[in-house]
């Protein structure tokens, strides 16, 4: 029995005494380091026995250095869990972060480019102010004809025009390719005289063409049907009615059944104020016109396509159920801010 | 052209068990659309969309022909009856009224007239004021109500005059001259613009304007007995400028200007005099007067039934294609793998080429019968669009770090123009503008941007943060088309600094590399120049960020600060990296120290000396001025080992030294 033991007994005592003072996760880490640490009391009662000892002695300090573990890592397993934190209030507002916001047009063309794109679609870009040629005279659309005199177009001079369609980026692709085949959408800003619930002066539209050996009516329907249940839903329907455009032939009409009366037409025995008899227009399409693809510089005999213009407001209409197209231009940042 | 029919106007000429539904719902898929169908007491009212090339459609008969033939494709017994084309009308001769119009060349394609004596003016049967009534006109006597159910059954227009009202018998077709003036049935006096096609009496007076709406003075009234009707077909393109000139778009001048079939008039004529016979107890007292001055030869389209398959993308039936081109009217013979097909009168503008007979067969086949089938094209592959994908980057990320994109109108004002301060001279003016409002193509996105700042003052206590991009035109010279290019502006209520931190910030996310802000020389002028700095990459000058200038400020009634970016899309997609590249990390920790420089140079060019003074500067961060006196904070690092404190505080001395005048 020596002064080793007297120590341990004291390091026993004044780690209940230090023990009783800590009640924090720092003291808890002082007093590991002011034991067991490096130069630790249990590291110098080691250091201070003679080469040879009572094996005994040795065990009880290894005993003392459990307990002080033993002790420490209860303590602390208090403190961790102890409910120190009463006055915690979780519906304390959060800090908020600046957000800002995409224009849902915006959002629409991405979505819209995103699904052509999963079928094969290049992006592209062309001139939304143009000459006759591209706007209509190479569309098949000769000069005197009924289509030239609507009153819809804005001219800058005798021969250029701001686009009231996208389909003048058909002759510009076949120029670019100068080959079949090609698949492509353009979407662009165009502009018409009209002002009213659905039309502003500058809206945008997207414009699809497909060009190769024997491409037929089913593609169209298989494009248009893929395109309508990606961005409507899959419950959604398309059908083609007969119609006419100068630049294709044949020419159809697009139609959606309606998402308000699920394309019965009636709502609660009354008629759909939404669609007519249950559809909804989406828009033009139709075959190439051979007399376009022999202006973009291909032969008609060796290849055919289709092509089809729609315009992104209105299928953002459609989506959203927004009733007027003047709303989608507001600038009222609380307007936007919803999006 | 929408048209409004009844389902027992429709059945005049068409023999079918279906009803209104049916007819209606089959019809629209592969023909002219039924847009809404009402029913009404015995009878059903159809709204039905005739396509614009097909005038034949837009009338009982036109619409009975496609019904015929498409419920026969859905195994529906239905058969056109009352064909007019069927029987040729024959007219009893000599008369002794004979007519000889004097008609100018070119104005007419063809004009068929007779006269009536002994008619007795008086309301219409019930069946007829009925039938009017639900196509939205209204009765007004037996005999302009027979002209106007007929146009309602057989698309083609006639009219009626009181004979005994025209100073002469001889009429002449004729364009007026500018300034002439016709007082029409609806009571309006008409000035002419001149070139119209106009019928005179041969007393100098107009008595119709043509095509278009009859001239008061040679009206019907209750006192009528003789009468001259009329079946004509003009041209197209005349009747077409006159309308809208005047604004007029009457029924009659919306068929006319559709080019309905010259084969039409003698079966129609002959239709109106036996309804006038019946219901006015008139009877023929002229000639007829038939002026045909070109008769058409009969077009023939050859089609190749294989062709015809690979086109529509199924295989159709020979058999059936030829079923339902003979519905139609089409006529044909078979050689080998090709039909020859003769083309109706009735579809002479519209049938030109093979396609159009390829939709003929599609149609009443049934659109709806084809399968969707996702075209395999094997496009080459091709390199990303960066511009289109840099503007994608850019609006998503400005957009989540708190911008609000807007979109505003291409077209603007004189006025916003002027308020900016830029010359209206080089912005490209429409020669058709639609308002004031929307008159000039924009050349910078900014005037926008301030309209959008200034219709939200007061709606949002917040800073103002916004952004476009959109094209902005500009005249080149030597040029036929303006440039398009696409701009991005950034509107910020935020000062110069903050402003410029959240440019750099999108500059690093996009991987601009090089770039540089250097004071401002001409500046578009709605900057403040002095406040304002030419953003640069790779020595490329690609936009401008600054205040707006207290002028500009203050038409606008804006409080100061205002800082506005422009930045021109096209350039800056050049100077940025394609790819990110990797640069390696040092294993030892950096040693970051502040420095304060006493100089009179830009903190920007201060920056770039210290930088510059050896490698083993990281980073330079700005903190703060007081005078000429600036603090930075400096990274110092190696990536061979620790930098000990005093090779730290001699390199500090070196970036002094340089500083020292």
């Amino acid at each position: 029995m020596g002064t080793n033991l007297i120590e341990i007994e004291n390091i026993k005592k004044e780690l209940a005494s230090d023990l009783k003072k800590s009640s924090s996760l720092e003291g808890i880490d002082m007093l590991k380091t002011k034991y067991l640490g490096k130069q630790g009391k249990i590291n110098i009662l080691f250091k201070t026995l003679p080469i040879k000892t009572d094996p005994k002695l040795g065990k009880k300090i290894n005993d003392l250095k459990d307990l002080i573990q033993t002790k420490l890592s209860e303590q602390l397993t208090t403190i961790l869990t102890s409910d120190n934190k009463m006055s915690f209030d979780v519906s304390i507002p959060g800090t908020p972060m600046p957000r800002g916001s995409l224009h849902l047009i915006s959002q629409a063309i991405e979505e819209i480019e995103n699904i052509f794109v999963s079928l094969g679609f290049v992006r592209r870009r062309y001139p939304e102010v143009d000459t006759d040629w591209y706007y209509a005279e190479g569309l098949n659309i000769p000069k005197g004809h009924p289509a030239r005199d609507d009153q819809e177009t804005f001219y800058l001079d005798d021969n250029i025009v701001l686009t009231a369609h996208t389909s003048n980026g058909q002759l510009h692709e076949m120029e670019l390719k100068k080959t079949p085949p090609i698949k492509m959408i353009n979407i662009g800003k165009t502009y018409r005289r009209q002002i009213d619930t659905t039309h502003t002066p500058m809206f945008h539209q997207f414009e699809g063409l497909v060009i190769d050996k024997d491409i037929n009516i089913t593609h169209l329907l298989g494009v248009t049907e893929y395109f309508a249940k990606s961005y409507f839903g899959q419950d959604r329907h398309t059908r083609l009615r007969p119609h006419h455009f100068q630049f294709t032939e044949p020419s159809f009409e697009i139609d959606i059944t309606c998402g308000v009366c699920s394309g019965s037409g009636m709502v609660e025995k009354t008629p759909c104020k939404v669609c007519k008899s249950g559809w909804l227009e989406l828009g033009g399409a139709g075959m190439v016109h051979p007399n376009v693809i022999k202006n973009g510089g291909f032969n008609p005999e060796e290849c055919s396509g289709f092509a089809f213009g729609w315009g992104v407001e209105r299928v953002l209409m459609m989506k959203t159920g927004i009733p007027d197209i003047r709303l989608i231009y507001s600038d009222d940042i609380r307007f936007l801010n919803q999006f | 052209m929408d048209i409004i029919i009844t389902d027992s106007a429709l059945r005049k000429f068409l023999d079918t068990t279906a009803d209104a539904e049916v007819i209606s719902k089959h019809v629209s898929l592969c023909g002219p659309t039924f847009d809404r169908i009402k029913k009404v007491p015995n009878d059903y009212i159809f709204e039905i969309e005739a396509i614009t090339n097909r005038v034949d459609t837009a009338c009982s008969l036109g619409v009975a022909r496609e019904t015929a033939a498409i419920l026969t494709q859905f195994n529906l017994p239905a058969k056109l009856i009352n064909d007019p084309y069927k029987d040729v009308p024959k007219f009893p001769d000599g008369f002794p009224i004979k007519f000889h119009f004097s008609i100018e060349e070119n104005l007419v394609v063809r004009f068929v007239a007779i006269s009536m004596e002994n008619i007795n003016v008086k309301p219409s049967p019930k069946d007829t004021q009925t039938l009017l009534e639900h196509t939205g006109q209204r009765s007004l006597n037996n005999c302009i109500d027979v002209t106007n159910e007929i146009t309602l059954f057989y698309g083609l227009p006639c009219h009626v005059f009181d004979l005994d009202k025209l100073a002469a018998q001889k009429l002449i077709i004729r364009e007026s001259n500018k300034g002439e003036t016709i007082t029409t049935l609806d009571e309006e006096k008409n000035k002419l613009p001149g070139g119209d096609i106009v019928i005179e009496d041969g007393s100098g007076r107009l008595v119709d304007l043509c095509g278009i709406m009859g001239g008061q003075v040679a009206e019907i009234d209750d006192h009528t007995k003789n009468i001259l009707l009329i079946v004509p077909i003009y041209d197209p393109q005349k009747i077409r400028k006159t309308s809208l000139s005047l604004q007029k778009r009457t029924v009659a001048a919306q068929l006319y200007e559709k080019q309905p079939d010259p084969e039409l008039c003698l079966p129609v004529i002959s239709k109106a005099v036996q309804l006038l016979k019946e219901r006015a107890d008139g009877d023929i007292s002229s000639d007829i007067y038939d002026y045909y001055p070109n008769q058409r030869a009969p077009k023939l389209i050859s089609l190749d039934f294989n062709w015809l398959n690979r086109f529509v993308g199924i295989d159709i039936d020979k058999n059936n294609a030829i079923t339902s081109l003979a519905s139609l009217g089409f006529g044909g013979t078979i050689e080998k793998d090709h039909l020859i097909c003769s083309v109706p009168s009735w579809r002479y503008h519209d049938i030109n080429i093979k396609e159009d007979i390829a939709e003929e067969v599609a149609r009443i086949y049934g659109y709806f019968r084809l399968p969707s089938i996702l075209p395999c094209v094997n496009l080459p592959s091709e390199s990303t669009n960066l511009l289109l994908s840099t503007e994608n980057k850019i609006k998503n990320y400005l957009s989540a770090v708190g911008f609000h994109e807007t979109y505003n109108s291409s077209l603007i004002s004189l006025d916003m123009i002027e308020k900016n301060d830029l010359n209206p001279d080089t912005h490209l003016k429409l020669k058709n503008a639609l308002s004031r409002d929307f008159e000039y193509l924009r050349s910078s996105l900014v005037p926008s941007g301030l309209e959008n700042l200034k219709h939200n003052i007061g709606r949002t206590s917040d800073k103002f943060l916004t952004f476009e991009i959109s094209n902005v035109y500009r005249r080149v010279s030597g040029q036929t088309l303006p440039s398009e290019i696409s701009n991005l502006a950034i509107i910020s209520t935020e000062d110069y600094r903050n402003t410029k931190g959240r440019l750099e910030s999108l500059f690093e996310h996009l991987h601009l590399v090089d770039t540089a802000f250097l004071p401002g020389k001409n500046s578009p002028a709605f900057y403040d120049e002095k406040c304002t700095a030419e953003i640069h990459s790779q020595n490329t000058l690609v936009g401008h960020v600054g205040y707006i200038k207290p002028t500009v400020l203050r038409k606008y009634g804006f409080q100061p600060t205002l800082t506005v970016i422009e930045l021109d899309l096209p350039k800056l997609t050049t100077k940025i990296l394609p790819q990110s590249t990797f640069t390696p990390i040092s294993e030892y920790p950096l040693v970051i120290e502040d420095l304060t420089i006493n100089s009179k140079k830009l903190i920007g060019d201060i920056i770039e000396k210290i930088k510059n003074t050896t490698t083993l500067i990281k980073d330079v961060e700005y903190l703060n001025s007081y005078g000429t006196k600036h603090t930075f904070k400096v990274s110092f690092g190696s990536f061979e080992k620790n930098l000990e404190q005093n090779e730290v505080n001699n390199l500090k001395e070196i970036i002094q030294k340089q500083f020292t005048v």
